[in-house]
Order: structure tokens, then C-alpha cells, then sequence
């Protein structure tokens, strides 16, 4: 067996040496950037999942939610419950906040959309909104009269140049109304206006909590009490410790609250995800086999000498497979060093999506994973022509 | 003792069909220097494949040395090939990707020489056909009568029982095809090989113990 190999490997190793070079670059290439299609699509999909999961806890969920009991609209005594939260080991951060829809109004631009309603000093603790102001300022916890607009919301003079419905580009400064859920309107000056480059914050506008409560007629109330927690990752131990202190509300994790969204969108990029591995597979598959099979065509005559001096067939078809296995091991590696210098290149000028610049993300099993299926398409593309050549008997393929 | 019965090979099917040997029997000893020949076409490179166990016979039987070759399946044949026999092609049929050196000590690799050894005898076989600088040269690079010595050199490595040689001087002149004729000799004198040769040249008859003559896929009784 071991002597086998040996002959099988000596004969792999003279053929790639004095065989046709040029093929053997091409397949090598080839087969390396099957490899960085293996790997790049699904990291940078990978990368997308990241940013949104990140964006959703930075922009909109912090780690936990907390929200009424069953059958409640509000959450009542909330100073007392942000007090028993924030004493909480492993919180650094509490918003109580209304989330509510409301109609704005400007120079006959009518728009509906998300009204949030916050303690500044607190929304600063949970979510980065406060700091991603690209005009005016943030509110302040004794603002009134005063709005802050994502810039989705505020909009462009061009219409054509918005995503969503929007006030048709009003700047800072300027008066939108706004009116609420129990019909009161009243004037807003633009304080300032935000760019997160999440699709939510954006298009959400913000006033004060204490605003809210005046304009509705309620008082210490909330209807969502974000979270921020000192990890991210470990939502559910946190969730049971919070129980464990005693909030009886309902307790969400940021990823239940996305779950459909994201799940949406990666359940389709798993599909795209699969599809294009499959394709690759296959290309790897056809061009090995492709690359063997004109091989061993070509060594037609020299495989018929090969065993008429003697040399058992399956010691011919392991020098193939050697040669598929050497084709492997060197794509792979070349495949390897495209990957980081396409990563390289990513880290200097990463792609940017409608959420941000994505840093595509490369899960270690993911390369693992494409390793073994790249071996053993290998092994399969270098056995099944090798074994169907050495089939022919001697004198026909010597006499070619 | 190689022992061939009622050998027929037809090739083709239909209109198109050649018998090259038709119903041959023969009977060779341990230590005969049996020479073949007749007119080309006659099918002494036919008869020379199935005594090598490089072709089958349509019909018919051999046994060597009590063993009826027919009967072992592809993977014994090439073992049998491997451990008992040499061959030199008509066409020398040399691995074209490997040099001479190599060809000659692949056969001695796979019955599992080590590398010292391979070169050993690898040079000591070169040296006696008279090819001594030649060790790193492909087969492309040299010369047809050069090739066939490689062959010969790779027939012999193994130190066969029977040694197939199919007009192995084809290519030499006169002198080079005496040291191989004389290799052959002292060689069948001195390890008692059997070797069996197919050959044109009058002059070769002298070395011959026997010479079994063919004519139109029969043995011409002399
Ligand atoms: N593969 C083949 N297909 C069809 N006919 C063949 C084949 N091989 C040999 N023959 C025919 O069989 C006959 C015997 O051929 P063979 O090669 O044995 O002759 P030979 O005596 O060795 O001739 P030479 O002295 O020219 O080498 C010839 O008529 C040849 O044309
Ligand atoms: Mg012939």
C-alpha cells in the first residue's frame, strides 16, 4: 500500500514537473478563485447580518426591551422601575421612551412616521442616535418647542433623491407640525438633524419625553423602556436576572424584536448563499475533471506503457489523484492569499450599503468547510477520469 | 516452460476482420534463446503480445510454468508482468515524461527497491547496453537507437524469467546490435533466462537455440 503510494507519487510528481505548465497555472487559478468564491459572497452577507444586528441595537433596540404587561398600554411608575433597572449589575444604560406614530406637516408636505419621545440624558446611555447629528444639535432635556428630524424624514428639495415619503428638505431652524394620536397639533422648530445611516432612526423624528407627556396628559409613563446592557450576546441571562430583580413587564431581546426582518433578509441571503456555492462547486467540479481527463487523454500512451511494464492501474489512478490533491493544495493557497489581499483592499476602501460600509465578516468554519468540499471535489474530479483511461487495454493505448 | 495451444487472434469484426495468428501452438523451455521471424505482417509482434500477457488470444490457451495465464484477472496479469517477464517493445515505448534513468528503475520502484538501490542497478544496467551519460536525458532527446537500449535496459532490471524482445536491433547498427545480441547470450547462459526474439536479420540466427518461423499468422514447419 505505502510502496504504492510511493510510485503513485513519484509518477504525480514527474508529470506536474515535465507536463504543460501553462494548463497547470490556469487550473491552479482556477481553482483558487472557485476558493474566493467560496468564501467572499457568504462574509460579505455574513458582514450585512453584523451591520444590521449592530445597527438594530445601537438605532433602535439597545440589548433589551421592556415593554407593558399584557392588556396595558403603558408601563406605569417608570422613574421607579428605571431606577431598580439601572441598579441592575451588568446595565449601563436605561431609556424609557414613547414610541408612537404621528403626522407632520410642512408647507403642504403631509408625512406619517415614527415619533419618539425621549429623555436625551437617558436616550444617550442606550442608543448612539444622540451623537449622529449632521446639523443643528441633539435635544436637550428642557426642550419643549423643539424636534429633531432623521435626515431620511427631513428630506431633499429633489424629490426624486428621497427613499420615503419626507418633508421635502426642511433644514434646521425651519417649523414643522406635528400632530399627535389624540389630535392636538402644535409647532415644532427643527433643532437639528440626524444621519445614523440606520433606515429606522432615520426616518423617525425625536422630541422630548416631558413634551410628549404634556401634549397626551399622562405623567412617569413609557411605552418601551430600552436597555443597554455592559455585553452583547448573553440578552437572555441578562433577561432572567432583570426578572430576578423583579420586573414583571415583558422583557425582549433585540434579536426577537428584529426577528422577521432579519430573518427575511437572511433567509434569502442563505438561498443566494447556497446557490453560488453550489455553482462554485460545480465550476471546480467540470474544470478538475476537465483538466484530468484532457491529461490523462493526452498520456493515453504512456498509461498503456505504464502498465504493460507492469504498474497496477490503481497505482496510475492515485497518481492522479495526487495531482488533483497538489492542484487543491496549491488553489487553495493562492486562493487563500487573494482573499486577504481582497480583504486587505476592503479594510481601505470597505463597500457601502444603504446601512453603512460592510466589513465583510469570515467565519472560520466557513473556510473549513469550503476546504474539505474543495478536497473532495478534488479527489472525485481527479479518481473519475483517471479510472475511466486506464480502463482501455494496453495495446490500444499504446498504440494511441 | 511456456506452452502455447491453438493461439488464434482475429482483429476487427466483419469485412474488416484480420486473423493475425491463426491456430499456433508452440512449446518453449526454461533457458531456450528462441528466435522468431518472418515476413512483416506475419504476426510475430501479435504472438510476441500474448506470450507477454499484453493481449489475449480470441481463442486458445498458455500456460507458463503450469500456470494458465488466461485465467488471472488484470490486476494478476500485471503482477505476473511485473515480477516475471520483460518486455521490449517493437516501438520502445518509453514514459515520454520520464529520463532514462527513470524509466529503467521505475519497474524495480514498484517492486519496492529503495531509491540507493534503483540507481545501483540503474547504472550497472545502463553501462552494459552502452548508455552510461545518457541517464538524464528524456526520451525525446535521444536518438531511436539510443531509446531502444533505454528499453532493453528496462526490460531486464528486474532480472525476468522470460525476457519478450521484439526486434530490439531494430535501430542499432551492427555493432551496438552485437553487445545487446551478446548481453542476451551471456545473460541466458549465465541466469538461464528465457528469451524470446523476433527478428529480421539473417546474421542473428547463430545466437539463436531454436528459431520458430512464421508466415501469414502460422508457424512454417521447417
Ligand atoms: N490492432 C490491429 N488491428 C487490426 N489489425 C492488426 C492490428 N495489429 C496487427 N494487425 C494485423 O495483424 C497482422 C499481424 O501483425 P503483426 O504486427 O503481428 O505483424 P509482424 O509480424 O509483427 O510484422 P512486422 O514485422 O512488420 O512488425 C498484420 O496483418 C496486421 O496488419
Ligand atoms: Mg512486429
Amino acid at each position: 500500500m505505502f510502496e504504492e503510494s510511493k510510485v503513485a507519487f513519484f509518477l504525480a510528481k514527474r508529470s506536474i514537473v515535465r507536463g504543460n505548465k501553462g494548463t497547470l497555472y490556469l487550473t491552479i487559478l482556477i481553482l483558487g478563485m472557485v476558493f474566493v468564491n467560496l468564501i467572499f459572497l457568504p462574509s460579505i452577507i455574513t458582514g450585512v447580518a453584523v451591520l444590521f444586528n449592530q445597527q438594530s441595537i445601537d438605532y433602535s433596540y439597545g440589548n433589551l426591551v421592556i415593554e407593558p404587561s399584557k392588556n396595558q398600554i403603558y408601563i406605569n411608575n417608570v422613574s421607579e422601575l428605571q431606577k431598580k433597572v439601572e441598579h441592575i449589575p451588568g446595565v449601563t444604560g436605561v431609556s424609557p421612551r414613547y414610541s408612537t406614530g404621528a403626522t407632520f406637516t410642512h408647507k403642504g408636505n403631509v408625512v406619517t412616521a415614527t415619533l419618539a419621545a425621549i429623555n436625551p440624558d437617558d436616550e444617550k446611555t442606550v442608543l448612539k442616535t444622540p451623537s449622529k447629528v449632521i446639523t443643528g444639535n441633539f435635544l436637550s432635556s428642557g426642550d419643549t418647542d423643539q424636534v429633531v428630524l432623521g435626515y431620511q424624514l427631513a428630506g431633499n428639495m429633489n424629490e426624486k433623491l428621497d427613499v420615503i415619503p419626507s418633508l421635502g428638505g426642511v433644514s434646521v431652524g425651519q417649523t414643522v407640525d406635528i400632530t399627535f394620536s389624540n389630535g392636538v397639533t402644535r409647532p415644532y422648530r427643527i433643532k437639528g438633524i440626524i444621519n445614523s445611516g440606520s433606515y429606522s432612526a432615520d426616518g423617525s423624528a425625536f422630541i422630548t419625553k416631558k413634551e410628549y407627556e404634556s401634549v397626551i396628559g399622562i405623567n412617569d409613563k413609557a411605552n418601551e423602556i430600552l436597555v443597554r446592557t455592559e455585553a452583547t450576546g448573553n440578552e437572555n441571562s441578562m433577561r432572567n436576572t432583570l426578572i430576578s430583580f423583579g420586573v414583571q413587564e415583558k422583557i425582549w431581546t433585540w434579536e426577537e424584536k428584529s426577528a422577521n426582518f432579519l430573518n427575511q433578509i437572511i433567509g434569502s441571503f442563505n438561498i443566494i448563499n447556497l446557490i453560488g456555492t453550489i455553482v462554485s462547486l460545480v465550476i471546480a467540479i467540470v474544470v478538475i475533471f476537465i483538466v484530468i481527463f484532457i491529461n490523462t487523454v493526452y498520456r493515453r500512451k504512456q498509461i498503456g506503457i505504464l502498465k504493460a511494464i507492469g504498474i497496477d492501474r490503481s497505482i496510475i489512478i492515485k497518481s492522479y489523484i495526487f495531482q488533483a490533491l497538489f492542484i487543491f493544495a496549491i488553489g487553495t493557497v493562492v486562493g487563500g492569499i487573494f482573499l486577504l489581499l481582497i480583504l486587505q483592499l476592503l479594510a481601505v476602501s470597505p463597500i457601502v450599503f444603504p446601512g453603512g460600509p460592510v466589513a465583510p465578516v469570515v467565519d472560520p468554519m466557513l473556510i473549513v468547510r469550503s476546504i474539505i468540499s474543495l478536497l473532495i471535489v478534488s479527489i472525485i474530479a481527479g479518481y473519475v477520469p483517471a479510472w475511466i483511461t486506464t480502463k482501455e487495454d494496453i495495446l490500444s493505448a499504446i498504440r494511441g | 516452460m511456456i506452452i502455447g495451444r491453438d493461439l488464434k487472434r482475429i482483429y476487427g469484426k466483419g469485412p474488416v476482420q484480420v486473423l493475425a495468428l491463426n491456430c499456433v501452438s508452440l512449446e518453449i523451455k526454461k533457458g531456450e534463446f528462441v528466435g522468431i521471424m518472418g515476413a512483416s505482417g506475419s504476426g510475430k509482434s501479435t504472438l510476441l503480445h500474448m506470450l507477454g500477457l499484453l493481449d489475449r488470444p480470441t481463442s486458445g490457451s498458455i500456460s507458463i510454468d503450469g500456470i494458465d495465464v488466461g485465467t488471472l484477472n488484470e490486476r494478476e496479469r500485471t503482477l505476473f508482468r511485473l515480477r516475471r517477464l520483460g518486455y521490449v517493445f517493437q516501438d520502445y515505448a518509453l514514459v515520454p515524461e520520464l529520463n532514462a534513468r527513470e524509466n529503467v528503475y521505475l519497474p524495480s520502484m514498484v517492486r519496492g527497491m529503495t531509491p540507493n538501490e534503483c540507481t545501483m542497478v540503474c547504472s550497472e544496467i545502463l553501462d552494459l547496453v552502452g548508455l552510461k551519460g545518457r541517464s538524464h536525458h528524456l526520451p525525446g532527446e535521444m536518438s531511436g537507437g539510443e531509446q531502444q537500449r533505454v528499453a532493453i535496459a528496462r526490460a531486464l532490471v528486474n532480472k525476468p524469467t522470460i525476457l519478450l524482445a521484439d526486434e530490439p536491433c531494430a535501430n542499432l547498427d551492427s555493432q551496438n546490435s552485437r553487445i545487446i545480441l551478446d548481453l542476451f547470450k551471456k545473460l541466458n547462459g549465465d541466469l538461464r533466462q528465457t528469451i524470446i526474439m523476433v527478428s529480421h536479420e539473417e546474421w542473428h540466427k547463430t545466437y539463436f537455440d531454436r528459431i520458430i518461423y512464421m508466415k501469414d499468422g502460422l508457424v512454417e514447419k521447417k
